[in-house]
């Protein structure tokens, strides 16, 4: 039988799932490099966060829920850097934002 | 638990395979980067996700080192593309839209 | 820097380094071996950097304010910007801003770089002097940054500077 704490981690797997998918999606459907970098580091990192969340209410131990949490922060700060890293560069290369026609 | 998160680890792994599609289109060296950044943040999740599906913590770590190359993969990318990284790449076996 | 910020400013990476290792061992004993000596490269490489302005400060009460804030916000981001993706005419509107910053340059600044890129439709696209540019999504949304900007400087228990 599912414990009601299963029940929960299932559901916040669950819906990390279209956060992830609308990564891809924006990856693939945004019109330009900006845009895009806006979905990777959002949507993703929000995808990421809800795994995280689930697993740190199975994990067995604090230490299991620290490192998850640390996972988490890395891969938010790099997104965060490697995002303005790649915006500026991209600004500095001459590359215009896309605007609504 | 245990099946489901197989199953979202799968889809997962599909997301990945369909970013692969930028990866391949480009049209600049930067969107590329892109996608990779992208598989980054999604095979952590998937990582952890088999690591608690199939009992083995030692995952976690293989995520962890994970997070931190993707991190210096990318920063050493945009440190290194001193070419414009704007411009569309004239590869020969570039594939046309 | 002052000697004594210089004190509290080692204190402050040896106790991050000798938590991380903690961590990332799962606090084996055995492991200290090892990790004594990789904290303490750490520890020597990091202090060779140029060092920031000023010690990190961080108030304890800020953080408590920040983190359900934050973790909010980035909720609200992630769902923006997904409906947009999933959204078939892509309800794009993107602009790029220049916000004058009121944030002194610094830890805290660099803090309010990398979360600005994660709240609901902003990106930083680049810094120079006293002015962020941000990338929005879509400018008719109000991008908050004032409100942000505010939080930041509660967390690093630093005032704000007067618009020039």
């Amino acid at each position: 039988m599912m414990s009601l704490i299963d029940l929960f981690s299932g559901a916040l797997i669950l819906a990390s799932l279209p956060f992830f998918v609308a990564g891809t999606l924006g990856l693939l459907r945004f019109p330009d490099l900006y845009c895009r970098l806006h979905a990777l580091t959002k949507a993703d990192n929000l995808g990421l966060g809800l795994v995280v969340l689930a697993l740190m209410l199975q994990a067995q131990s604090w230490l299991q829920v620290l490192r998850l949490l640390l996972i988490w922060l890395l891969v938010l700060i790099a997104g965060a850097t490697v995002a303005h890293l790649i915006a500026r560069k991209a600004l500095a290369a001459g590359h215009r934002p896309w605007r609504r026609p | 638990m245990t099946s489901l998160s197989l199953i979202v680890a799968l889809i997962l792994l599909l997301t990945i395979a369909l970013g692969l599609i930028r990866v391949l289109r480009g049209p600049t060296p930067t969107d590329r980067m892109l996608a990779a950044q992208l598989f980054g943040t999604t095979a952590v999740a998937i990582l952890l996700l088999l690591g608690f599906a199939t009992h083995s913590p030692v995952m976690t770590d293989v995520a962890l080192v994970f997070a931190l190359l993707t991190a210096v993969a990318a920063v050493t990318f945009v440190r290194r593309a001193e070419v414009d990284p704007m411009a569309p790449e004239q590869d020969v076996d570039d594939v046309p839209d | 820097m002052q000697r004594g910020d210089m004190w509290r400013r080692t204190a402050q990476l040896l106790a991050a380094y000798l938590l991380l290792w903690w961590l990332l061992t799962g606090g084996d004993r055995h492991s200290w071996l090892v990790g004594g000596v990789t904290v303490g490269l750490a520890l020597a490489v990091a202090l060779s950097l140029p060092a920031p302005a000023a010690a990190l400060r961080i108030s304890p009460v800020g953080l408590l304010l920040f983190i359900p804030y934050f973790l909010w916000q980035s909720l609200r981001g992630g769902i923006d910007v997904a409906r947009r993706a999933y959204t078939p005419r892509l309800p794009l509107d993107p602009a790029l801003i220049h916000y004058p910053l009121r944030l002194p340059p610094g830890s805290a600044r660099i803090f309010l770089l990398n979360t600005v890129s994660l709240l609901p439709g902003t990106l930083s696209a680049d810094v120079s002097a006293d002015t962020l540019c941000v990338h929005l999504l879509d400018k008719q949304r109000d991008p908050e940054l004032t409100q942000l900007e505010q939080r930041v400087a509660g967390l690093f228990a630093i005032s704000l500077q007067e618009r020039p």
